[in-house]
């Protein structure tokens, strides 16, 4: 019960992606994930797949970690793989599975397209499993802050962001803690129609909502006494710092990404 | 700005969205969206201040998501297209059964996003796609609504986030 109750997927390792600064790892992975669209032909998707694995492998996670947060997502890359291998049309006759002939170009198709899913999904979340949460709240802070200038309330979002991953473990713990007690007191919620279950949730939400609105009302009046008034003049526990490090990073990802418009057809 | 009250209840709401949302429905991530915490979109109804915090919880819970940086986009795009026509709506319909079948309907019709989401990232029937993820959604809003009517009666959200 415990593992479950970690929120994200980080994984503490000593590595140099870990020591990234989390902007430069989320400018990376949002740029990554654009241009595996561009991959289209067997040197290209190659070449992506080898920067993946190769940045996997300098996380220093063992690939078992990796593969167990693929978990969920292996049924829709399969079901993928098959739905274009019996759909798409394409080249010429191979063999017939199942009564249903297979075409070389629907075996390539969905050989590529479940393979830029698996990557985009490694990479993707090589970045939660590299940096902790409220790391994230401070990079996407940070990225936002131009933002301010057409009044988003960039500060509030991540002091909204912070907060709330500090309060996902407490609301947890008590989300489980009631569906026992209701659970000891008869209601189902494992078994029986769909409509049912949802339904069972009810007695379990109010006491949740109660619970959460208690502790809403006592932190707001906790940071009001100590004089909380938004973000002007705020000074910061955690600072970020672009160093060497990451400009090594970008270079190198520059090369990907050329790498990448040379091998392609 | 947000008042701290108003932005310290959205906090607590989101980690409830993401808390529920790990804890009691592990089919939260297949391809037919099933969240029971997505009827968390119906306290928008009797309060616009809730906004943020069901975002929120859309933001962080698909940060998470195997789906990645992608579901991030679409996810949160989802949930601020639909909160926000609700929200326009909610100036001329007063009435909070009326809002509450709106805002169902709102949040099945735009489930054409999530459908293009998994068109563009898998290559999946954009139609089939859209009829599987609607009915999904449509499914968790009309069970949430009355659910989040009676809640409201015994809680009363519009009071809690404005006093």
């Amino acid at each position: 019960m415990a593992s479950s109750l970690i929120i994200g997927q980080y994984v503490p390792a000593d590595s140099v992606v870990h020591r990234l600064d989390p902007r430069t790892k989320i400018m990376m992975i949002f740029t990554f994930v654009i241009i595996v669209f561009f991959a289209n032909n067997a040197p290209s998707y190659l070449w992506l797949t080898v920067f993946s694995l190769g940045a996997a492998t300098l996380t220093k996670i063992k690939p078992r970690f990796l593969l167990k947060g693929l978990k969920p997502v292996w049924f829709l890359i399969v079901f993928t793989f098959l739905l274009h291998l019996f759909v798409t049309r394409e080249g010429d006759v191979l063999t017939t599975l199942l009564g249903f002939p297979v075409y070389t170009g629907a075996l390539i198709q969905g050989f590529q397209i479940s393979l830029r899913f698996f990557l985009l999904i490694l990479v993707t979340s090589l970045l939660t499993l590299t940096t902790t949460p409220i790391e994230i709240t401070d990079a996407i802070e940070t990225l936002l802050h131009p933002l301010k200038k057409i009044k988003f309330p960039v500060h509030e979002l991540a002091l909204m962001m912070s907060i709330s991953l500090r309060f996902i473990p407490t609301l947890m713990q008590e989300t489980e803690k009631i569906s026992k007690a209701q659970a000891s007191r008869g209601v189902d919620f494992k078994t029986g129609p769909l409509k049912e279950r949802i339904q069972a949730v009810v007695p379990l939400l109010v006491p949740l909502f109660v619970s959460a609105f208690k502790r809403a009302e006592e932190l707001a009046m906790a940071m009001e006494a100590r004089g909380y008034r938004g973000g002007e003049g705020r000074t910061r526990l955690r600072e970020l710092a672009i160093v060497s490090r990451d400009y090594i990073a970008f270079c190198l990802f520059f090369i990907v990404i050329a790498g990448l418009f040379v091998l392609r057809g | 700005m947000l008042k701290t009250k108003s932005l310290v209840t959205n906090a607590v709401i989101a980690a409830l969205y993401i808390a529920i949302s790990l804890v009691l429905e592990p089919l939260s991530f297949m391809s037919v969206q099933f969240r029971v915490p997505e009827m968390f979109n119906h306290l928008v109804v009797f309060s616009p201040r809730y906004f943020f915090g069901v975002v929120m919880g859309v933001f962080i819970t698909n940060l998470f998501s195997p789906l990645g940086i992608y579901d991030l986009f679409f996810g949160v795009g989802h949930s601020i297209i639909s909160l926000g026509l609700l929200i326009l709506i909610r100036r001329s319909v007063k009435n909070i059964k009326a809002l509450l079948v709106i805002n169902t309907l709102i949040f099945t019709a735009t489930m054409f996003i999530i459908a293009f989401e998994l068109y563009l990232a898998l290559e999946l029937p954009f139609w089939l796609t859209y009829l599987t993820t609607a009915l999904g959604e449509f499914g968790v809003m009309a069970i949430g609504a009355p659910i989040m009517y009676t809640l409201n009666k015994s809680l009363n959200f519009k009071k809690i986030i404005e006093q």
